[in-house]
């Protein structure tokens, strides 16, 4: 071959004739299939946010005209009143623990029967009673204000189901059917009137209450003990405090108007700081998110407590301690208990834990633990302890790659220095892989906080802000969670509803906590890949 | 000094016996987690037992296993403490008139067995994960094969991670937004393929990425040097080589899949059918409108909606240990195989 | 391709008389001879990091070309432009210059790299056969060409095994994995592999660098063999290698080309200090 034969040159020069698709090679054509694949979770993830939103966004508004109604059809006015008259309980309460420990001390270091402890006790029962009785015509003002009022949010309801009505029927093309639909308008100010014209009612149940109470309170019986006695000074000076904010609410009765706006903000305020989640009420629902997000943090955090120390213990243990056949036996097991369903360790709850647990608490000898003993089965601790045997697997799987990640040199040079094992682990290996251990608890957090069953069946479900006051007693008792209020009531709402679009909303909260952890996690994970070099 | 010591002589000291202290606390820690993980199973699968299993022939309680859930009545007749089921009890009162106003306690799902939800959760399982499978397998060769570092990618990768970290409950409302009502589908086998699939997705794509890089640069390179084009190479010699570590790694996936309660309550999950999914189809279509029992969700409905007792439990532990027993198996095989074929693939 | 061309020499004369080289990087030297590669001032980067720096040289038809020089001069780099390898990893790319094989610039838009790569076969420095029989490892490019026809395939095994020098080794267990194989039968095995394609040009990457000498010999013995039917190019650390099997040896340092001659010359003469100093072993 004297020289290069020009056919051969054009060896590698494309065919003209090849596969195309839209002028596209048939490779081409197989990549674009391929990375359209990959555009998936990137759609999902954009359709969850879409899907969540579009059912979601309506909340505020709907929750805005929720509060427009509350002001208008008079139920704030009326709660004010009845803020009034619900301090007044909570006062009495206090009268009743009162009552209950001096019965204690009578029967208990008096050693009086129960009879006779009572008969001590008459000239203090008298005092109760007659604090407890004085707020009856407070009382009766409220129950007639309450019905009026109600009475004018019906009627606002029925006008807007009218509304409702005739749209749909416009909509639907029968006109004739829709004018037919009466909608009688609500007047508020006249409607109003009769609610506004209590005030001098008030005025006066309101003075005869403050004055009644101060002379019972004077006039309040000696007690058995100085500690008693201390506790009774201070119920006196909490009914002063009560009395001295009796001119406010007047105040507030006085200024209150109905057309006074309702602040743009409130609505999102509301939901966000809300104390309150009440649906399905008589009187006003409430979809405040506080309650929820508490429980939910406080289930959670129970279950770190529990899971953060067991699972990066036995992360370190396995990875460093260990012998090998322990490792081979240790590492499936902790992943097998990731594969157990949630639903099933919530059943376990139920059916054996908190027994189990209730139990415990009632034992004698544990009764300095903070709660014990405790009558609710269901309850923080429940949830929170079967949280833990969740989040262990995750916890422990990813932190043992954080400390399989240390390089080798790092160990064998602290072993040549004369470090000890625990010298070594303690010093050189955890520190090294601090931040993916930090990372594994957050994204351990983001498994618990996101999870369902278990909460929906063991947390108790009572929808109110833990009582923070009771210390570390809080975790016996019950709460609700945003997951589990989801799975809760998304099945018995109507399905557009204001309550319906509020669990939508819930769920968009959950949705951007659960990013904002991952984010964390990524974040502290992507600072120590640089930090090892 | 009587006894000759050396330098290196190991001294007891309190470092040294605070260290094995230490370690056992570690240790303890170690087998804490054990215990609790053996203390659950063992509970569900011995009490799970007496359901299951009975010890006449043919010991498997095949009741149980093979029929649909119905309503047990409790009654005394004749002095005699009766047991019966729904269909057995309407039998037993048209037969002896006597008994029509017995008197009688009914304790809901307490009778029959659970067959209609097994099958649901078996149908739920093979859809998504046919849908998870196909979707993932391909996101994941093209993000290894095909994809050049750059801002799609890293978006792409970010998307995956924080789609795993979605609260299930998340995709449940997001599968009940957009397929139920959006798409009108209803609660329907179909609306709950695809919401599982979504979340299942990043499990698969993460051990579908795992396995094809497992697969050498040699046989890429090997093979496009010999002038085949990519897609050759991929189908040849990369796709062969990674799929029994795909498959065996995405049967992690199947347990969860199986194991969701949530994604499924609005969108697939039907508290009682009686017939099962292939019955009653006016049109082979209804098949994928309809919802199913699924037993996640039984376990669900009969351990919160139905109180204590001793009937009830039965169903409550039997459901509890088929459904434990079909997860614990597919995860266990998952894990064997996975250690097994990390052995025999060294190239 | 039956040439009638005078058979190239066996021994390591030099084509043409050792004419004065320039040691200057980027000189475009080339021993006389019919050009097949001709490599024109060619910048090559991997980012922003210059592998390459302005390299020309031509490599002979037919003959062994031994490109030398320490760990990241650049050798292989240039040797994975010539199939274009260097296209699968990201951000690579040929800044200035041109590459041609034949006189066509094998970066030229019309080019199809996967004809490109049936012409110029490839052998890696880590033996790579696919976990498939021996069999299916030879047939595996044909096929991809669409050959089906088993009497074909069964004749182009044995051709190349034979070219191979393999065939006597394996022909009773052709069907067994090619894993199961030594280290020294499976690289014979990719060169087998790579010239059932009958591509034009071979190139080898560091071929022998994980055999041990046995094998290596075996694999020497084969470049030889091949040397009659097909251009080489081979990538080496080993110099005594080079220095055996190769016509032609370019000497590179520093992703520069310092030195390109008669491999005689280049070892018995060299033009340039460095040279001098890398191939009596005082760097590298």
């Amino acid at each position: 071959m004297a020289s290069p034969a020009p056919a051969d040159s054009a060896h590698f020069i494309a065919h003209k004739g090849k596969f195309r698709l839209f002028g596209l090679t048939l490779d081409t054509c197989i990549k674009v299939f391929f990375g359209g694949n990959a555009v998936v979770s990137i759609i999902v993830l954009a359709l969850i946010t879409i899907f969540l939103f579009r059912e979601g966004a309506g909340f505020f508004g709907q929750n805005r005209q929720n509060l427009k109604v509350y002001r208008e059809a008079g139920l704030e006015y009326v709660d004010f009143i009845r803020a009034q008259q619900d301090d007044h309980t909570a006062l009495t309460r206090y009268l009743s623990d009162l009552r209950l420990r001096q019965f204690q001390h009578f029967t208990q270091h008096q050693h009086l029967t129960p009879a006779a402890a009572n008969a001590a006790l008459a000239g203090f029962d008298e005092f109760a009673g007659q604090y407890g009785d004085a707020v009856e015509p407070l009382r009766t003002l409220v129950s007639d204000l309450t019905e009026q009022a109600t009475a004018i949010k019906e009627r606002f309801t029925v006008m807007e189901d009218r509304k409702t009505e005739r749209a749909q029927l416009l909509a639907a093309g029968k006109a004739q059917a829709a004018a037919e639909v009466g909608i009688t308008p609500v007047d508020f100010v006249a409607e109003l009137k009769p609610i506004l014209g209590t005030l001098p009612a008030y005025r006066e149940a309101s003075a005869d209450l403050a004055k009644r109470l101060a002379g019972i309170v004077a006039a309040a019986p000696a007690m058995p003990t100085p500690e008693l006695q201390a506790r009774l000074d201070r119920f006196r000076q909490l009914t002063a405090e009560y009395l001295a904010g009796f001119p406010a609410v007047a105040r507030n009765l006085e200024t209150w108007d109905y057309r006074r706006p309702v602040p743009a903000t409130q609505e999102f305020s509301a939901f966000l700081f809300g104390r309150e989640w009440v649906t399905a009420s008589f009187w006003q629902d409430w979809y405040g998110v506080i309650p929820l997000v508490a429980g939910s943090l406080m289930v959670s955090l129970v279950a770190l407590v529990l899971a953060v120390p067991l699972g990066v213990g036995a992360a370190i243990y396995v990875n460093q301690i260990a012998s090998p056949w322990e490792q081979r036996l240790i590492k499936p097991c902790i992943e097998f208990i990731s594969a157990v369903p949630s639903v099933v360790l919530g059943f376990f709850g139920i059916a054996v834990l908190g027994q189990t647990l209730r139990a415990l608490s009632q034992q004698t000898w544990l009764a300095w633990v903070p709660g014990f003993p405790y009558s609710e089965r269901l309850n923080i601790l429940t949830a929170g302890c079967l949280l833990a045997l969740l989040a262990v697997p995750t916890i422990f799987t990813l932190a043992e790659d954080a400390l399989n990640n240390v390089p080798r040199s790092f160990k064998e040079a602290s072993f040549a220095l004369g470090a000890t094992r625990l010298q070594t682990v303690m010093r050189i290996i955890v520190p090294a892989s601090l931040s993916g251990i930090i990372s594994a608890v957050l994204l351990g957090f983001g498994r618990v906080i996101g999870e369902t069953m278990v909460v929906l069946l063991c947390a108790g479900n009572r929808i109110a802000i833990p009582d923070f006051t009771a210390g570390l007693a809080v975790i016996t008792q019950p709460v609700h969670t945003m997951t589990g209020i989801i799975a809760q009531e998304m099945g018995e709402v109507v399905q557009g509803s204001i309550h319906y679009r509020a669990l939508f909303v819930v769920g968009i909260l959950l949705f951007f906590l659960s990013l904002a952890i991952n984010y964390a996690a990524q974040h502290i994970v992507r600072r120590y890949r640089i930090s090892i070099g | 000094m009587a006894d000759p010591t050396h330098h290196f002589q190991a001294r007891p000291s309190a470092l040294r016996r605070s260290e094995s202290a230490i370690f056992w606390l570690f240790r303890g820690a170690t087998y804490l987690v054990l215990l609790c993980g053996a203390v659950v199973f063992l509970n569900i699968f011995i009490k799970g037992l007496s359901t299951v299993f009975q010890t006449k022939a043919p010991f498997v309680n095949t009741t149980f296993l093979t029929e649909a859930p119905e309503s047990l009545y409790v009654f005394e007749w004749q002095g005699k403490k009766m047991e019966m089921g729904d269909k057995e009890f309407r039998v037993f009162k048209e037969r002896n008139p006597a008994a029509a106003n017995v008197k009688s306690e009914s304790y809901v799902y307490c009778a029959g067995g659970i067959f209609p939800c097994i099958v649901g959760t078996v149908l739920l399982v093979i859809g998504s994960m046919t849908i998870a499978l196909t979707l993932g397998v391909c996101a994941a060769v093209y993000l290894n094969e095909y994809a050049r570092d750059g801002t799609f990618i890293r978006f792409v990768r970010l998307a995956i991670l924080n789609l795993a970290g979605v609260p299930s409950i998340v995709f449940g409302l997001f599968g009940y937004g957009m397929f139920v009502i959006f798409f009108g589908w209803n609660t329907s086998l179909l609306a709950g393929w695809f919401t599982l699939a979504f979340m299942v997705l990043p499990v698969v794509i993460t051990a579908s990425e795992e396995s094809l890089k497992a697969v050498p640069k040699g046989f890429r390179e090997g093979s496009l040097a010999l002038g085949a084009t990519k897609w050759q190479t991929i189908r040849k010699n990369v796709l062969p080589y990674a799929l029994p570590g795909i498959l065996t790694s995405s049967i992690l996936g199947i347990a969860r899949v199986a194991g969701e309660t949530a994604p499924i309550m609005f969108t697939a999950a039907s508290v009682l059918r009686t017939q099962l999914p292939w019955q009653g189809l006016t049109r082979w279509t209804d098949f994928f409108f309809q919802g199913v029992m699924a037993l996640p969700y039984h376990i669900y409905v009969v351990s919160a909606k139905i109180p204590q007792n001793e009937y009830t439990e039965r169903v409550q532990y039997g459901t509890a240990f088929v459904f434990l027993f079909i997860v614990a198996l597919t995860a266990a095989a998952s894990i064997v195989l996975r250690t097994r074929l990390r052995n025999r693939y060294k190239w | 391709m039956e040439s009638t061309a005078p058979a190239p020499a066996i021994t390591l004369r030099p084509l043409s008389a050792p004419a004065a080289i320039p040691a200057a990087p980027g000189s475009a030297v080339a021993p006389a001879g019919e050009t097949l590669i001709d490599i024109d001032h060619v910048d090559f980067f991997y980012g922003a990091v210059q592998a390459l720096h302005d390299i020309s040289l031509h490599i002979e038809h037919k003959k062994v070309t031994a490109f030398i020089g320490p760990s990241g001069c650049g050798k292989s780099t240039l040797l994975r432009c010539f199939n274009r390898m260097n296209d699968l990893i990201d951000g690579t790319r040929v800044a200035s210059g041109t590459i041609k094989i034949r006189g066509i610039d094998i970066h030229r838009p019309d080019v199809d790299v996967i004809e490109l790569r049936k012409r110029v076969g490839m052998v890696f420095q880590k033996s790579n056969p696919f976990p498939k029989s021996i069999y299916e490892n030879i047939t595996y490019g044909l096929k991809l060409q669409g050959v089906n026809n088993a009497a074909r395939l069964d004749e182009v095994v044995e051709k190349s095994l034979r070219g191979a020098a393999l065939w006597n080794e394996v022909k009773d267990r052709l069907h067994t994995s090619g894993l199961g194989l030594s280290g020294g039968q499976q690289q014979r095995l990719c060169i087998a592999r790579a010239i059932a394609v009958e591509p034009e040009i071979i190139l080898m990457d560091e071929p022998c660098s994980a055999l041990d000498p046995v094998a290596t010999a075996k694999v020497e013995e084969l470049i030889q063999s091949l040397r009659e039917r097909y251009t080489i190019v081979i990538v080496t650390h080993n110099m005594q290698q080079a220095a055996r099997c190769s016509d032609s040896t370019a000497f590179f340092y520093m992703g520069k080309l310092i030195e390109y001659a008669p491999t005689r010359d280049i070892f018995m003469n060299p033009a340039s200090p460095q040279t001098e100093a890398y191939v009596s072993g005082r760097f590298g």
